[in-house]
């Protein structure tokens, strides 16, 4: 990855530091650009006006003139009570977006009183066991006021689905009215990599399938709600480059995109809800390359290999959350440096909402404090820097086009590669992923402790143990919540007709096994008082499948 | 040096960050160590039963999700059912408050994010020294 203007052999600088010039991906960052660099620019075909094709630009006309990037508040923990009550303060206080983190057994399917939920119950975010538990979250909402992005994947992001779909019919609020992000991606939610976590408790290819009922369920019926259909984020931070971020992200996509369209969906209408969740990482202009880099590819095949007609079916518009894996355990407030330059980054890559990571990550889960600060950050830059007041300003410089243009071919060759090799979905199943994520680590791994890569704090600029300032933690309850919790579903079961929901699982097993949707299904179990854990029971045992 | 010494490392509860275990599996691989990695989703009888099968000279257990009291209490009570009284190393995101308890309960080091490899690699070394001593 170089070309003929660049040079990456490290040479000395004025403060007599080694540095090595070249991007995170590896591509030779040149003395400076000049017009030849990027002489077969073509402003029509290659960059076009924003909100036209090939959205290199940005994905709407006016960008952040007219609006500002959603600002999301990630909420969920304990119950969901404390949950609900928690996003009733916060949208008093003016947010109406939220990211709803959902506990550990909940994001496997397991109620919060099955054994193996055992001290994991409302830690790391909010246990949704039954149709009860959504109508608790959307307490004082209606689906079509406020918008929540379930953190969730199929299968379980199926039984999440109908709940919001039984939400809405009880307040009245028409299907076509409902907002929000539905979460769709079943292999890379669960901490980017292992095929582990896709095939341990439920088979993999029913998790497709309930991929493929989401997507038409939506589709036809909701449609004004966003779908993920990438969680870029969580694979970047395994630890791949920007590049490998890119195409196994695009190439996930075009996969679920060939499965819908094999299920006899139209590209012109589910594609158009479709969204993606991106890293934006710290190189910064290799991220503000990729970002514009991945909506000019996603433009160009979505047109001319899926054949799209619809205009808003290739626009590729996603949300970002800076990289936790640049952030560090020692100095912890440099972190909040480092999330400053990433949400630049983000936005000159053209975001269209953005998360911020909290500078105490590499501590504990973060705390009200340390939340805010990472919304304060994104607020300076909002309202006082002024980036946000020119559309794409970055566009047209040697570099970052020379750059954009390099990522572009260098995803590019990667998709064709995988493409070759069958596809990203059967690269996973083989484990060829997984691989190229370890030798990424080990890879990371080196170059920090060669020096190849400076981390501020870590390999450079320490300071001793006893100089770092103490951090504030956010404490857990796990045990009192879990406790809870089953007490809630031990009343929550003995309250429904024995045989109303004995006849709901069976409807979910025959529906199952005839190839029926099975979102619909799911609905009328849950009214039934079938749970989140009985739900999936009911589903493996239509697959004759156990992992216990 | 402990040659060709066994570590068995493993992931415990439901969390599936497994960046960190990996790193490490290679950089204890690279110092010599014999790593037996077992994945994810492990219960402490799990844990203690592979160790004991496999006749390990320690144990390695990764959390990046806020489980690590629940389930290195789980694991430590298991090994003194088991009687095994290797070390155990711990290594993630933990607060140091957690990390200072986890030592006093037992563990051997606490091993958090921005470590380097030869850092580590010396922690797990001086440990087994001191049992070999």
């Amino acid at each position: 990855m170089s070309d003929a203007t660049a040079t990456s052999k490290p040479g000395p600088a004025r403060d007599r530091e080694e540095q090595i010039f070249e991007t995170g991906a590896g591509f030779a960052i040149g003395e400076m650009y000049r017009p030849g660099d990027v002489d077969d620019l073509n402003y029509e075909r290659d960059l076009g006006e924003p909100g036209a094709y090939p959205f290199t630009r940005g994905p709407y006309p006016g960008m952040y003139r007219e609006r500002i990037w959603t600002r999301r508040f990630q909420v969920g923990f304990g119950s969901p009570r404390e949950t609900n009550d928690r996003i009733k303060y916060l949208h008093s206080q003016g947010a109406n977006g939220f990211v709803i983190t959902i506990d550990l057994p909940t994001s496997y399917g397991f109620d919060s009183d099955d054994p193996i939920s055992d001290g994991e119950v409302g830690v790391t975010g909010v246990p949704i066991s039954t149709q009860e538990d959504m109508e608790t979250l959307y307490d004082g909402f209606g689906p079509d006021a406020v918008s929540y992005a379930l953190s969730i994947r199929p299968p379980v992001s199926s039984v999440t689905l109908a709940m919001l779909a039984n939400v809405a019919r009880k307040k009245n609020v028409p299907f076509e009215k409902v907002i929000g992000t539905q979460q769709n991606d079943a292999f890379y939610q669960m901490s980017g990599g292992p095929l582990q976590t896709v095939t341990q408790f439920f088979p993999l290819d029913g998790t497709v399938r309930l991929c493929i009922d989401n997507i038409e369920f939506i589709s036809k019926n909701m449609p004004r709600l966003n779908w993920m259909v990438t969680n870029g984020y969580n694979l970047r931070e395994t630890g791949v480059d920007a590049v490998q971020d890119g195409a196994f992200t695009l190439a996930h996509a075009f996969d679920i995109f060939r499965c819908a369209r094999e299920r006899g969906l139209d590209v012109n209408v589910f594609a158009r809800r479709a969204s993606f969740f991106l890293s934006c990482s710290i190189d910064f202009f290799e991220e503000i390359a990729k970002f514009r880099a991945m909506r000019r590819l996603y433009a160009k095949t979505m047109r001319d290999r899926f054949g799209a007609t619809n205009p808003e079916c290739w626009r590729m518009r996603f949300s970002v959350q800076s990289a936790g894996n640049t952030l560090t355990r020692q100095q912890p407030e440099v972190n909040i440096i480092r999330a400053s330059i990433e949400a630049m980054a983000a936005v000159f890559g053209g975001a269209q909402s953005i998360h911020l990571c909290s500078y105490d990550e590499a501590h504990g889960l973060p705390t009200e404090e340390s939340s805010r600060v990472a919304l304060r950050t994104q607020q300076v830059i909002a309202y006082e820097s002024g980036i946000t007041k020119s559309i794409d300003p970055l566009g047209g410089s040697y570099y970052v086009e020379n750059l954009t243009n390099r990522v572009e071919k260098a995803i590019g060759d990667k998709l064709a590669e995988i493409d070759r090799d069958g596809g990203m979905i059967a690269r996973i199943k083989e484990g060829w992923l997984e691989k190229e994520i370890n030798s990424a680590r080990v890879k990371n791994q080196r170059d920090l402790d060669t020096g190849r890569r400076n981390l501020v704090g870590v390999n450079r600029f320490k300071i001793a143990p006893e100089e770092e300032r103490p951090i504030e933690i956010h404490r857990l309850h796990a045990d009192v919540w879990g406790e809870r919790r089953g007490d809630y579903l031990r009343q929550y079961r003995a309250s429904r007709d024995p045989q109303k929901w004995a006849e709901a699982m069976r409807r979910l097993e025959s529906g199952w096994k005839n190839g029926e949707n099975m979102v619909p299904l799911l609905m009328d179990a849950l009214q039934n008082k079938v749970t989140m854990g009985e739900c999936h029971e009911a589903m493996r045992n239509a697959q004759s499948w156990n992992f216990r | 040096m402990n040659a060709r010494k066994r570590i068995l490392l493993a992931k415990m509860g439901l969390d599936s960050h497994d960046t960190g275990i990996i790193t490490v599996a290679s950089i204890l691989r690279d110092a010599g160590y014999e790593v037996i990695y077992i994945g994810l989703h492990n219960q402490a009888s799990k844990v203690v039963k592979v160790a004991i099968e496999e006749d390990v000279d320690a144990i390695g257990i990764s959390f990046l999700s806020g489980q690590h009291m629940t389930q290195m209490r789980r694991l430590l009570e298991e090994m003194r059912l088991e009687k095994l009284p290797v070390p155990v190393f711990c290594g993630g995101v933990i607060p140091n408050d957690d990390a200072a308890e986890l030592k006093r309960m037992g563990v051997a080091e606490v091993i958090t994010a921005g470590t380097l490899s030869s850092e580590v690699a010396r922690l797990v070394d001086r440990s087994l020294e001191r049992l070999q001593a």
